[in-house]
């Protein structure tokens, strides 16, 4: 079980291709090369978003965002190309390391762990504090003191609720209640 | 000064029998010093034997050690990896073999598996060039994730793994560019221009059209194709985001993860 260790307060640690290497911004025009880079950027952005704990990006909130400048180079990687990479994220040479919001392409969400992943591992530490059988609201899941130490420890709901989709459809969790008072049980 | 020389013919032959005796001499003593240099050589083989079987262990784990010992090796000639390739053949290279057990022609199999692994896994974004500097620094961090990480290893290392490659005909060689060593592990051959354009990145960093065009007096539909080429080959990467075109050389890529 992966605990949380690093402090989301530290500024993300960027990589020296991405300090000192300007053509990192523009994406390659021979083929090799373009795919070697986009990996590089998905490595990137999952890395950060990781740190940081965000699950979701917009294009617009983020193109001016350091993930995407580097103020130090004068350099940014353009909206456009950022959607090139989301779209490598999203395919399966990415890994679906991504999923656009809508087809509009404007957010999508970063697959750090994949919904997936994630409902691996809460169903680990269900499994661990012997809270098979019982029934958990999704706030106690994700705010509870119980799972302070866990990854998933403060995520976003709307990826909890992905991830426990695909418990219930393992008939490993059954989820039920209304929007903001949602309680899932375990078995 | 009275000479002692005879005079008349007798001297002649004298001399003639002289110098004979004298090349009889000289060559009786250049055999013996030959034979004793040989034995000699015999002597410090079977030590380095011993001191190879000895301190395998060390040899192994420290480049430092490995790279003083290599040069031992060459001291006395004896090279390290022809011994790793004769093993068998107890004739030739029967003594290299005897020296270098297997257990250090196994050490650098490994380090030319990992250099192979590494080119393998950069070569789409450096083209299949890689320094041996950076290849050496790769090796020696490991690769993350992987249990077991990384081998000591010195350039020497790395250079004398990529020699021992040259049996299998797989392409990898060393090349030098502007002073620099770069293993190459694609046998695609530059040409003249590439290799010119290559080394002048290799000392600027970067470059443009432009400033081809200007230091080489070359043409720019020259310049322009070279640099096309190279780009193809992902041997340069470019830069839009300035007033002109920067093209720089990949090197700076490898790290992270």
């Amino acid at each position: 079980m992966t605990t949380l260790t690093q402090n989301q307060s530290d500024p993300f640690k960027f990589s020296e291709h991405y300090t000192g290497y300007p053509p990192f911004f523009t994406l390659q025009t021979s083929a090799s090369a373009r795919q070697a880079q986009l990996k590089r950027w998905s490595r990137l952005i999952q890395r950060y978003c990781r740190h940081y704990k965000i699950f979701q990006i917009s294009i617009v909130d983020y193109q001016d965002k350091d993930l995407f400048r580097n103020a130090k180079l004068n350099k940014k990687l353009y909206p456009e190309d950022i959607r090139t990479v989301i779209d490598f994220m999203v395919s399966q040479d990415g890994q679906q390391r991504a999923e656009w919001v809508t087809s509009a392409k404007a957010s999508a969400w970063i697959w750090w762990r994949r919904p997936e992943e994630w409902a691996t591992s809460i169903a680990a530490w269900v499994d661990e504090t012997g809270q098979k059988g019982s029934v958990l609201t999704l706030y106690e899941i994700v705010e509870g003191d119980a799972s302070e130490n866990q990854e998933f420890h403060g995520m976003d709901m709307e990826v909890l609720r992905k991830g426990l989709a695909v418990l219930a459809k393992q008939n490993r969790a059954q989820v039920f209640g209304t929007d903001d008072q949602q309680g899932v049980k375990f078995f | 000064m009275s000479s002692r020389r005879g005079v008349g013919l007798g001297a002649f032959t004298d001399r003639t029998s002289t110098a004979s005796a004298y090349q009889t001499r000289g060559s009786e003593l250049k055999q013996s010093r030959a034979a004793s240099l040989l034995a000699q050589r015999e002597v410090i083989q079977s030590l380095l034997h011993n001191f190879a079987v000895q301190h395998v262990d060390t040899i192994k784990a420290n480049p430092q050690f490995r790279a003083e010992f290599a040069r031992m090796c060459h001291a006395v000639g004896v090279d390290p990896l022809a011994g790793s390739n004769a093993r068998g053949k107890k004739s030739e290279g029967g003594l290299r073999a005897k020296v270098f057990g297997a257990d250090l022609k196994d050490f650098y199999c490994s380090v030319a598996v990992r250099v192979v692994e590494l080119c393998q896994r950069t070569v789409a974004e450096n083209g299949g060039l890689i320094g041996v500097k950076e290849c050496c620094e790769a090796v020696t961090r490991g690769r993350a994730g992987l249990i077991g990480g990384g081998l000591q290893v010195s350039e020497d290392d790395i250079k004398a793994a990529v020699k021992s490659l040259e049996p299998l005909h797989s392409g990898f060689k060393i090349i030098i560019i502007a002073g620099k060593e770069f293993v190459r592990s694609i046998p695609k051959e530059l040409n003249t221009d590439q290799s010119t354009v290559l080394e002048i990145l290799q000392l600027l960093g970067n470059i443009t059209i432009s400033l081809l065009v200007l230091n080489l007096s070359w043409p720019k539909a020259r310049a322009k194709t070279v640099i096309d080429d190279l780009q193809a080959d992902s041997l340069v990467w470019v830069d839009k985001q300035c007033p002109e075109w920067e093209y720089w050389s990949p090197h700076g890529l490898l790290d992270e993860d």
